[in-house]
Protein backbone atom coordinates (compact mmCIF):
# COMPACT_ATOMS: atom_id res chain seq x y z
CA UNK A 1 0.00 0.00 0.00
CA UNK A 2 1.35 3.33 -0.90
CA UNK A 3 -0.09 7.18 0.14
CA UNK A 4 0.57 10.42 -0.18
CA UNK A 5 0.94 11.92 3.34
CA UNK A 6 4.04 13.64 2.10
CA UNK A 7 2.01 15.68 -0.31
CA UNK A 8 -0.41 16.22 2.26
CA UNK A 9 1.93 17.27 4.83
CA UNK A 10 3.10 19.49 2.60
CA UNK A 11 -0.12 21.42 1.01
CA UNK A 12 -1.43 21.31 4.94
CA UNK A 13 2.01 23.12 5.77
CA UNK A 14 2.13 20.61 9.13
CA UNK A 15 5.16 18.74 9.93
CA UNK A 16 5.51 15.15 10.74
CA UNK A 17 5.47 15.67 14.39
CA UNK A 18 2.21 18.08 14.38
CA UNK A 19 0.50 15.19 12.65
CA UNK A 20 1.65 12.51 14.51
CA UNK A 21 0.41 14.60 17.73
CA UNK A 22 -2.77 15.21 16.19
CA UNK A 23 -3.35 11.55 15.55
CA UNK A 24 -2.04 10.09 18.56
CA UNK A 25 1.36 8.25 17.43
CA UNK A 26 4.74 8.76 17.90
CA UNK A 27 7.12 10.80 15.18
CA UNK A 28 8.41 7.42 14.20
CA UNK A 29 5.29 6.04 13.00
CA UNK A 30 4.09 8.46 10.72
CA UNK A 31 8.12 8.20 9.49
CA UNK A 32 7.78 4.64 9.11
CA UNK A 33 4.51 5.20 7.41
CA UNK A 34 5.42 7.34 4.79
CA UNK A 35 8.31 5.69 3.57
CA UNK A 36 5.75 2.73 3.13
CA UNK A 37 7.83 0.86 5.54
CA UNK A 38 4.68 0.22 8.18
CA UNK A 39 1.17 -0.24 7.14
CA UNK A 40 -0.80 1.53 9.59
CA UNK A 41 -4.28 -0.25 11.27
CA UNK A 42 -7.41 0.80 9.52
CA UNK A 43 -8.59 2.86 12.51
CA UNK A 44 -4.98 4.98 12.34
CA UNK A 45 -5.71 5.66 8.58
CA UNK A 46 -8.96 6.78 9.13
CA UNK A 47 -7.50 9.32 11.12
CA UNK A 48 -4.85 10.61 9.60
CA UNK A 49 -7.42 10.81 6.19
CA UNK A 50 -9.55 12.74 8.45
CA UNK A 51 -6.78 15.46 9.95
CA UNK A 52 -6.30 16.08 5.96
CA UNK A 53 -10.16 16.21 5.26
CA UNK A 54 -9.85 14.11 2.61
CA UNK A 55 -11.67 10.61 2.01
CA UNK A 56 -8.84 7.64 2.41
CA UNK A 57 -8.63 6.62 -0.84
CA UNK A 58 -7.23 9.90 -1.64
CA UNK A 59 -4.71 9.35 1.07
CA UNK A 60 -3.70 5.42 1.06
CA UNK A 61 -3.65 3.65 -2.13
CA UNK A 62 -3.71 -0.12 -3.18
CA UNK A 63 -0.14 -0.99 -5.08
CA UNK A 64 0.15 -3.98 -7.26
CA UNK A 65 0.27 -6.88 -5.88
CA UNK A 66 -1.80 -6.06 -2.89
CA UNK B 1 -4.46 1.80 21.47
CA UNK B 2 -4.90 1.46 24.59
CA UNK B 3 -2.35 -0.47 25.87
CA UNK B 4 -3.36 -3.51 28.62
CA UNK B 5 -1.11 -5.11 30.56
CA UNK B 6 1.74 -3.60 30.69
CA UNK B 7 3.71 -1.68 33.52
CA UNK B 8 4.11 2.33 33.47
CA UNK B 9 7.29 3.73 31.68
CA UNK B 10 9.06 4.40 35.37
CA UNK B 11 9.04 0.87 35.72
CA UNK B 12 12.09 0.38 33.23
CA UNK B 13 13.75 2.09 35.61
CA UNK B 14 13.30 -0.02 38.63
CA UNK B 15 13.52 -3.06 36.64
CA UNK B 16 17.33 -2.50 35.45
CA UNK B 17 17.66 -1.39 38.93
CA UNK B 18 16.39 -5.13 39.93
CA UNK B 19 18.92 -6.49 37.75
CA UNK B 20 21.48 -4.56 38.85
CA UNK B 21 21.35 -5.30 42.51
CA UNK B 22 21.52 -8.79 41.96
CA UNK B 23 25.05 -8.58 40.74
CA UNK B 24 26.30 -7.72 44.05
CA UNK B 25 24.17 -9.28 46.13
CA UNK B 26 25.38 -12.07 43.94
CA UNK B 27 29.06 -11.67 44.62
CA UNK B 28 27.88 -10.92 48.09
CA UNK B 29 26.29 -14.57 48.85
CA UNK B 30 28.49 -16.57 47.06
CA UNK B 31 31.31 -15.05 48.73
CA UNK B 32 30.13 -16.07 52.40
CA UNK B 33 29.72 -19.68 50.62
CA UNK B 34 25.98 -19.74 49.07
CA UNK B 35 24.92 -21.76 46.73
CA UNK B 36 22.79 -21.16 44.01
CA UNK B 37 20.51 -24.39 44.42
CA UNK B 38 20.39 -24.53 40.77
CA UNK B 39 24.22 -25.37 41.44
CA UNK B 40 23.43 -28.12 43.91
CA UNK B 41 20.41 -30.46 44.53
CA UNK B 42 18.24 -28.08 46.67
CA UNK B 43 17.17 -28.72 50.16
CA UNK B 44 13.26 -29.81 50.59
CA UNK B 45 13.06 -26.64 53.12
CA UNK B 46 11.48 -22.82 52.40
CA UNK B 47 13.33 -20.20 53.44
CA UNK B 48 16.60 -21.46 54.08
CA UNK B 49 20.03 -19.66 53.24
CA UNK B 50 20.51 -21.11 50.07
CA UNK B 51 16.59 -20.50 49.01
CA UNK B 52 16.93 -17.02 49.87
CA UNK B 53 19.40 -16.29 47.98
CA UNK B 54 18.09 -17.69 44.85
CA UNK B 55 15.21 -15.14 45.76
CA UNK B 56 17.52 -13.17 46.08
CA UNK B 57 19.64 -13.24 42.67
CA UNK B 58 17.89 -15.55 39.83
CA UNK B 59 14.87 -14.47 40.55
CA UNK B 60 15.16 -11.08 41.07
CA UNK B 61 17.12 -10.76 37.86
CA UNK B 62 14.21 -12.67 36.11
CA UNK B 63 11.98 -10.19 37.83
CA UNK B 64 13.93 -7.00 36.76
CA UNK B 65 14.18 -8.16 32.76
CA UNK B 66 10.43 -9.25 32.91
CA UNK B 67 9.45 -5.37 34.11
CA UNK B 68 11.95 -3.85 31.56
CA UNK B 69 10.75 -6.47 29.05
CA UNK B 70 7.19 -5.23 29.98
CA UNK B 71 7.10 -1.46 30.32
CA UNK B 72 5.54 1.06 28.19
CA UNK B 73 7.39 3.15 26.13
CA UNK B 74 6.40 6.77 26.23
CA UNK B 75 4.36 6.93 23.41
CA UNK B 76 3.05 3.22 22.90
CA UNK B 77 1.20 3.46 19.91
CA UNK B 78 0.00 0.73 17.45
CA UNK B 79 3.83 0.44 15.42
CA UNK B 80 5.31 -0.13 19.01
CA UNK B 81 2.88 -3.16 19.38
CA UNK B 82 3.31 -4.61 15.95
CA UNK B 83 7.76 -4.76 17.31
CA UNK B 84 6.60 -5.74 20.40
CA UNK B 85 4.75 -9.04 19.23
CA UNK B 86 7.36 -9.12 16.64
CA UNK B 87 10.14 -9.37 18.73
CA UNK B 88 7.78 -11.81 21.45
CA UNK B 89 7.44 -14.58 18.56
CA UNK B 90 11.33 -14.16 17.62
CA UNK B 91 12.32 -14.77 21.52
CA UNK B 92 9.75 -17.39 21.77
CA UNK B 93 12.13 -19.32 18.28
CA UNK B 94 15.38 -18.94 19.58
CA UNK B 95 13.89 -20.10 23.24
CA UNK B 96 12.72 -22.95 22.24
CA UNK B 97 15.87 -23.39 19.54
CA UNK B 98 18.01 -23.02 22.32
CA UNK B 99 15.63 -25.38 24.47
CA UNK B 100 15.72 -28.19 22.29
CA UNK B 101 18.93 -27.81 20.93
CA UNK B 102 20.19 -28.11 25.44
CA UNK B 103 18.11 -31.17 25.89
CA UNK B 104 19.52 -32.64 23.16
CA UNK B 105 22.98 -32.03 23.94
CA UNK B 106 23.06 -31.08 27.06
CA UNK B 107 22.27 -33.37 30.24
CA UNK B 108 22.26 -30.62 32.86
CA UNK B 109 18.57 -30.23 33.75
CA UNK B 110 18.96 -27.88 36.40
CA UNK B 111 21.03 -25.34 34.03
CA UNK B 112 18.40 -25.29 31.44
CA UNK B 113 16.26 -24.51 33.18
CA UNK B 114 18.35 -21.31 34.25
CA UNK B 115 19.00 -20.37 31.13
CA UNK B 116 15.48 -20.55 30.32
CA UNK B 117 14.11 -17.97 32.96
CA UNK B 118 16.63 -15.57 30.90
CA UNK B 119 16.68 -16.46 27.31
CA UNK B 120 13.34 -14.87 26.29
CA UNK B 121 13.42 -12.06 28.01
CA UNK B 122 17.22 -11.07 26.94
CA UNK B 123 16.19 -11.84 23.43
CA UNK B 124 13.18 -9.84 23.36
CA UNK B 125 14.78 -6.91 25.19
CA UNK B 126 17.75 -7.11 22.82
CA UNK B 127 15.46 -7.08 19.59
CA UNK B 128 12.61 -4.78 20.71
CA UNK B 129 15.37 -1.95 21.61
CA UNK B 130 17.33 -2.64 18.36
CA UNK B 131 14.00 -2.11 16.34
CA UNK B 132 13.63 0.80 18.17
CA UNK B 133 16.86 2.26 17.84
CA UNK B 134 16.59 1.77 14.14
CA UNK B 135 13.38 3.58 13.80
CA UNK B 136 15.21 6.43 15.83
CA UNK B 137 18.04 6.33 13.74
CA UNK B 138 16.33 6.28 10.30
CA UNK B 139 14.19 9.45 11.84
CA UNK B 140 17.45 11.16 12.42
CA UNK B 141 18.54 10.21 9.21
CA UNK B 142 15.76 11.84 7.73
CA UNK B 143 15.59 15.19 10.07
Amino acid sequence: MKNNIRVERAIKNITQGELAEQVGVSRQTINTIESNKYVPSTVLALKIARVFGKPLEEVFMLEEGD
Amino acid sequence: MKPHFLFPYWCRYLGWGLVIAHVPMSIIGRANGMINPLDNPPTQSLFTGEHLFFICTSLVMALGLFIVAFSREKIEDEQIWHVRLDSLRWAIYINYLVLIASLIFIFDTAHILELNLWVPLIFFIIRFRWVIYRLNRSLSREG
